[in-house]
């Protein structure tokens, strides 16, 4: 099982759940955690402890906001086989990982799937709309 | 392989919640499910392959289905469809 959780400059990641789970009409088992403006991280780094403690036995995925931000630097100290983080995520990434995967598969596949749908949501919609003619 | 022709009937079209119903159902079957609209095709069982056609309120589509269960996904697709993804009374 894959347990997941989201660590975020700010609330993003708790409106990213809420958007999804109301897309989706489902609780989706995923914790968020909000990076604190004003402190130093180390409230963060505590409750990443906890939650990886928490589920110690489980393959854990990371999503955090922006590759190079706090919330991303402080989570790539946890990597290891069985946790691994995944930068940049957005709704599509967050259905793909939610809906329709086979979480039972292989992780590092599933995380790959995840990045790959993540990246493919972006798009210059008249870019897009252009190669199809 | 069979396919059907369906019109979509709810307001909002294939937008995300209905694409998210419509990916959930689909991925119940084990058959190859597609939606194919205009000139695109793409898995059922893909909620952003389902966005991407971008198909609204009156645009026709074809449900293309091939597997063991064939029949049952695309009567049971078909329905929701027709329910208008239940988002209309």
């Amino acid at each position: 099982m894959i347990k997941s959780v989201i660590i975020t400059h700010g609330k993003l990641g708790h409106e990213l759940i809420q958007v999804a789970e109301k897309i989706l009409e489902q609780k989706l088992d995923i914790e968020a955690i909000a990076f604190d403006w004003q402190g130093d991280g180390s409230a963060m780094i505590a409750q990443l402890e906890k939650f990886i403690a928490r589920n110690q036995g489980h393959k854990i995925v990371i999503f955090t906001d922006m590759f190079g931000g706090s919330p991303s630097n402080i989570s790539t100290r946890f990597i290891n086989a069985n946790v691994e983080v995944l930068a940049g995520i957005n709704l599509p990434g967050l259905l793909k990982f939610f809906c329709c995967e086979e979480r039972n598969g292989n992780f590092h596949q599933i995380v790959k799937k995840v990045e790959q749908e993540a990246k493919e949501g972006i798009n210059i919609i008249s870019e897009y709309l252009g190669e199809k003619k | 392989m069979i396919e059907k022709k369906q019109q979509i009937f709810n307001k909002l079209g294939l937008h995300a919640r209905a694409a998210a119903k419509l990916s959930h159902l689909a991925n119940m079957y084990t058959s190859e499910i597609y939606l194919i609209y205009n000139e695109d095709k793409v898995n059922a069982k893909s909620l952003l392959g389902i966005l991407t056609l971008a198909a609204s309120v009156g645009n026709e589509i074809i449900l293309q289905a091939s597997g063991e269960d064939e029949k049952d996904a695309v009567a049971a697709i078909s329905d929701l469809f027709n329910r208008k993804f239940d988002e209309e009374s």
